[in-house]
C-alpha cells in the first residue's frame, strides 16, 4: 500500500499538494488528543516566531525592587530571584528551545535518511558496518552518550545541536533502512534499475517516498524528545548557558530557591512538559492520518 | 481499544510520567514541607540537660587523617573525635583548649604552652608534650608534603619541656602564630600514629562506628578533660550529598542541625516554626578577577570601570538576599574589624564615567569578554547579574559555567583570563596577601604583582605592633581599590538551622570548627 501512495505522488496523479496539507489538517483535528498537540504546538511555534513582540520585559532585564514576586498582574508568572520576569523568559525561552531541536531534528532527520536509505539499499558490508556501529551508539542511554560528548565539546549552543545530531541520527537511520529494506525488491525500483537510473535516482526519486510516512512519524517523535533533551541538558547545566531563558536552565535555577519562588520553576517545567506533550499527541495524530491515507 | 489508540495511550502516559519524574527530579527538596515537631515544652527547658542525642547533618566525609582532611565535614568530625591545641571563638579569639596558658618571649620568637594533665586518648593513654611535639612535626615535615609545610615553614624548633610543657621557637616574628597553631589540621594525635582510621582523639567524643557514606555514630567520651563536658550524650554526623534534601530532614526531624544553608534556604526555614536559623558573618567571598598581566586587564581602568559600572547593593539584594557583607574589592573584611577600613573610598556607582573610562582604556565599542564561572554557590546568579549590570557601561560578557572540578582542574583557574573564584574564610587576613595577591604567590590567579603592595604586606605579616600592622592593611586596601585586580562583591555569612530543641549552639565562620561541647538537646 505504501508504495501506491508513493507511486502515485511521483506521478502527480493525486490532489495537490495544498489540498492534501489541508486534508491532514482536518484529519487531525478530527480527534481530540491530537486536535489538542496539534493546537499546542502551532501555540508555541506562534510564541517562537512573535515572543520578542509580546514579552513585556527583557530576558535577563532585572527589577531589584521585584525579586521572588508571586505571580501578580504586572508579572503574569511572578519573577525569579534576580527579579526577571518568568512569563517573558519562558516566552523568549519558546524561540531558543524550539529551534535548537527543530534545528537538531533536522539535521538528524536529512543525515539519518540519508545513510538509512543508502546502507539499507547497498546492503553487505557498508550496512553491515554502519549499522553495527550506530548499535554501539544505541546502546548507549541518550542523556549519557550527550554528557559524554558535551564533557569534550564544552557546553555551548553548537555543542547541545550537535548531540542531539549524534544521539537521534542513528535512530532515524534505523527507521528509513527497514522501510527501504521492503521496498528495494519491488518491481519499480527493480525498473528504475532495469532503466539504468543512477543510485541518487534511485535512492531519492524511487525509494525516499515510501519513507515519507515513516519518516514523517519518527521526525515529529524525535523532535518532542529532543526539547526533552535540550531541557534535561539545561537543567544538568551543560547546555545552554545563563542567562538564556532556556526552560531547563530556569528549572535548574530555579530549584536552588523553590521555596520562596516556586512560580519561577512550575512554568518553565509546564512548558517544557506542554510542548513535549503536545508535540507527541500530534505525532500520534500524524501517524493515524498517514496509515488512513496507506 | 484498538491497536492504535492503546498504543497512543501507553505512550501518552509514558511521556506523562516521564516529565513528572523530571519535574519531580527538579523539585528535588521542593516535596512538601513536612510540618516539623513542636519543641517539647515552650518555656525554659527541662532540667535535666545533660544527655540527649545531637544528629547532625553534612556531607559525606573521605578523609579521616587530620592531616589531610580539607572539606567542613571531615574538620568537623575531627573536631569533635580530636583537640586542637588552641582554639578559635565565634568571636575570632583565641581561646585556650589543650593549651591552658601559653607565654611569648619578649623577641616574640618562643611560645611556651602549658598543657592540661587531665587529657587522655580514647584509648587511655595519657596526651603528654610528646604527642604534640609529633602532630607539629608531623604537619611540617616537607617528606611528607601535607598542605600546612608552608604555614609551618616559619618554625625552627618544637621541643617538649617535661611531659606538660612544649616550646614552638621561630624564625621570623608572625603575629599571627596562635591562629596558625589553631589551623584545621592542627589536631593533636598520638605520638607515632600514622593509620588514622580508629579515630584515635582525646576530643570530647569517641566514635562508636563509621559507616561510609552514611553515618558517624559518636557517645561523649566518658574521661574527657574538661569536667562537664561535652553535655550531649550521643552526637551523630548523618550523611547527606544534597544540602535541600538535608534541610528536608530537619522538616521531617530526622537530624537536629544543618549547615552550610544557602540564602534562600536559610530564609524559607527563617520563616517556618519548630526551626530556629543562625547567621555568622565570615570572610568568604566570591573574587570576579581579570588577570593584570594581560590585555584587558593590564590596564587598571579597565577593571575601575568596572568597579563604577556595577551596582553592589544591587547585586547584595538580588544575589545575597541582603544576608552578609557588602564588599569592597579587597579580601579583608568587615569581620577583621580593626583591620577593615571603611572609610577609604570606593569609585561611585557611575555607568556613563564608566563607559567614558573604557573608551579611554581603549575601547570605545565595547570589550567582549568571557567570564568563567564555576557552578557553586551562588555563582551563576551573580554572572548573570554582572552581565546585566556591566552590559550598560558597554562590556559584553559572555557566561560559561563550568562544574567545580572543570574550574579549579588542572590548575586551570589560575591562567583564565576573567572568571570567578571562591575564597574560604580565615580567621587572619594575611593569609590573602600571602597566597592570593603578592608577586608569585602560589595562588595568584589575578597576576598581580605590585612593589608597594607587597611592602605593606611584608609589614602587616611580620609587625607585632597592632598599630603598625592595621596601618598596613589600611594601606593594602588603599592601593586595592585604587588598582587592584579583583572586584569582591560581598561575603558570605554561613548561615545554620537546628530545631528548637538544640540549645548553646554557637556557629562559627567556618562551620567544621562550630564547638559541640556545649550543645545540648531537650528531649
Amino acid at each position: 500500500m505504501l508504495e501506491d501512495v508513493a507511486a502515485s505522488a511521483s506521478t502527480g496523479a493525486f490532489p495537490t499538494q495544498g489540498q492534501r496539507l489541508w486534508r491532514a489538517l482536518r484529519q487531525l483535528y478530527a480527534q481530540s488528543p491530537s486536535a489538542f498537540g496539534t493546537t499546542v504546538f502551532m501555540l508555541f511555534l506562534l510564541i517562537a516566531l512573535l515572543g520578542p513582540w509580546f514579552a513585556p520585559y527583557g530576558s535577563n532585564q532585572q527589577i531589584v525592587a521585584d525579586a521572588r514576586q508571586a505571580p501578580t498582574a504586572v508579572h503574569w508568572f511572578g519573577t525569579d530571584n534576580l527579579g526577571r520576569d518568568v512569563f517573558s523568559r519562558v516566552v523568549l525561552g519558546a524561540r531558543d528551545i524550539l529551534s535548537l531541536a527543530g534545528l537538531g531534528t533536522l539535521v538528524a532527520v536529512a543525515l539519518g535518511t540519508s545513510l538509512g536509505l543508502i546502507s539499507g539499499y547497498l546492503g553487505r558490508f557498508f550496512d553491515e558496518a554502519l549499522m553495527r556501529f550506530f548499535d554501539s551508539l544505541l546502546a548507549m542511554p541518550a542523556l549519557l552518550l550527550a554528557l559524554l560528548l558535551l564533557g569534550t565539546l564544552g557546553p555551548s549552543r553548537n555543542s547541545v545541536l550537535m548531540v542531539i545530531v549524534v544521539v537521534y541520527t542513528p535512530i532515524v537511520a534505523r527507521v528509513v533502512r527497514s522501510v527501504v529494506l521492503t521496498v528495494k525488491s519491488k518491481a519499480f525500483v527493480e525498473a528504475a534499475r532495469v532503466q539504468g537510473e543512477s543510485l541518487a535516482a534511485i535512492l531519492f526519486r524511487e525509494i525516499l517516498p515510501s519513507t515519507l510516512p515513516a519518516l514523517a512519524v519518527e521526525a515529529s517523535l524525535r523532535f518532542s524528545y529532543a526539547i526533552f533533551l535540550v531541557a534535561s541538558l539545561g537543567f544538568l547545566g551543560v547546555g545552554v548557558q545563563p542567562p538564556s531563558p532556556d526552560w531547563g536552565l530556569m528549572v535548574k535555577e530555579a530549584r536552588s530557591y523553590v521555596d520562596q519562588a516556586p512560580w519561577a520553576l512550575y512554568f518553565p517545567a509546564g512548558a517544557i512538559a506542554l510542548a513535549v506533550i503536545g508535540v507527541n499527541l500530534m505525532s500520534d495524530g500524524l501517524k493515524r492520518v498517514l496509515q488512513a491515507e496507506g | 481499544m484498538n491497536r492504535l489508540s492503546t498504543r497512543l495511550v501507553v505512550r501518552t502516559l509514558g511521556l506523562s510520567l516521564l516529565t513528572a519524574a523530571f519535574l519531580l527530579s527538579a523539585c528535588g527538596g521542593a516535596a512538601s514541607p513536612v510540618p516539623s515537631q513542636p519543641p517539647a515544652g515552650t518555656g525554659a527547658p527541662a532540667a535535666s540537660m545533660s544527655g540527649g542525642t545531637l544528629n547532625v547533618a553534612v556531607k559525606a566525609i573521605v578523609n579521616v587523617d587530620p592531616a589531610q582532611i580539607s572539606a567542613d565535614s571531615e574538620i568537623l568530625v575531627a573536631n569533635a573525635v580530636y583537640d586542637y591545641l588552641v582554639d578559635v571563638d565565634a568571636n575570632n579569639k583565641i581561646q585556650p583548649r589543650l593549651a591552658t596558658d601559653w607565654t611569648v618571649s619578649d623577641d616574640g620568637l618562643t611560645y611556651t604552652f602549658n598543657l592540661t594533665h587531665d587529657a587522655s586518648f580514647h584509648d587511655g593513654t595519657p596526651l603528654t608534650a610528646k604527642d604534640v611535639v609529633y602532630t607539629f612535626n608531623r604537619l611540617r615535615d616537607p617528606d611528607l608534603g601535607f598542605a600546612t609545610v608552608d604555614l609551618y615553614s616559619n618554625i625552627s624548633d618544637i621541643q617538649a619541656d617535661g611531659d606538660y610543657s612544649v616550646v614552638f621557637t621561630l624564625k621570623t616574628t608572625n603575629p599571627f602564630f596562635l591562629f596558625d597553631l589553631s589551623d584545621n589540621h592542627a589536631l593533636v594525635v598520638k605520638d607515632g600514629t600514622t593509620d588514622f582510621t580508629d579515630f584515635n582523639g582525646s576530643g570530647p567524643f569517641t566514635v562508636v562506628s563509621y559507616t561510609p557514606e552514611d553515618r558517624i555514630e559518636m557517645d561523649a567520651s566518658s574521661g574527657y578533660f574538661q569536667s562537664g563536658s561535652p553535655k550531649l550524650a550521643h552526637l551523630n554526623i548523618v550523611f547527606f550529598q544534597d544540602t535541600s534534601a538535608a534541610v528536608d530532614a530537619l522538616r521531617s526531624g530526622d537530624v537536629d542541625a544543618v549547615f552550610g544553608l544557602s540564602a534562600p534556604q536559610y530564609k524559607s526555614l527563617q520563616a517556618e516554626a519548630g526551626v530556629q536559623t543562625y547567621l555568622t558573618s565570615t570572610n568568604a567571598f566570591p573574587v570576579v578577577r581579570l588577570r593584570a598581566d594581560q590585555p584587558p586587564g593590564d590596564d587598571p581602568r579597565v577593571i575601575k570601570a568596572m568597579r563604577m559600572a556595577i551596582d553592589r547593593q544591587a547585586i547584595f539584594d538580588l544575589v545575597q538576599q541582603g544576608l552578609g557583607a557588602i564588599g569592597r574589592d579587597t579580601p579583608i573584611g568587615p569581620m577583621y574589624q580593626d583591620f577593615y577600613a571603611e572609610d577609604i573610598p570606593l569609585p561611585q556607582h557611575d555607568v556613563a564615567g564608566a563607559k567614558k573610562l573604557l573608551a579611554d582604556a581603549g575601547y570605545p565599542n565595547g570589550l567582549d569578554l568571557t567570564l568563567r564561572v564555576p557552578d557553586a554557590q551562588n555563582f551563576p546568579d551573580l554572572a548573570a547579574v554582572l552581565k546585566s549590570q556591566l552590559a550598560e557601561a558597554g562590556f559584553n560578557v559572555e557566561i560559561s559555567v563550568e562544574p567545580e572540578n572543570v574550574y579549579y582542574g588542572n590548575n586551570g583557574w589560575l591562567e583564565a583570563p576573567f572568571g570567578i573564584t571562591g575564597w574560604g574564610s580565615r580567621p587572619y587576613p594575611q593569609f590573602y596577601m600571602d597566597v592570593m595577591l603578592t608577586c608569585g604567590a602560589k595562588w595568584n590567579e589575578s597576576h598581580f604583582c605590585d612593589q608597594e603592595f607587597d611592602r605593606q604586606a611584608e609589614i602587616a605579616g611580620t609587625s607585632l605592633d597592632p598599630a603598625a600592622q592595621a596601618a598596613a592593611y589600611h594601606e593594602i586596601q588603599k592601593i586595592l581599590i585604587e588598582r587592584g585586580p579583583i572586584i569582591v562583591p560581598f561575603f558570605f555569612p554561613q548561615l545554620a538551622a537546628t530545631t528548637d530543641q538544640v540549645q548553646d549552639f554557637n556557629l562559627k565562620p567556618f562551620f567544621g570548627r562550630t564547638d559541640f561541647r556545649t550543645v545540648t538537646v531537650s528531649q
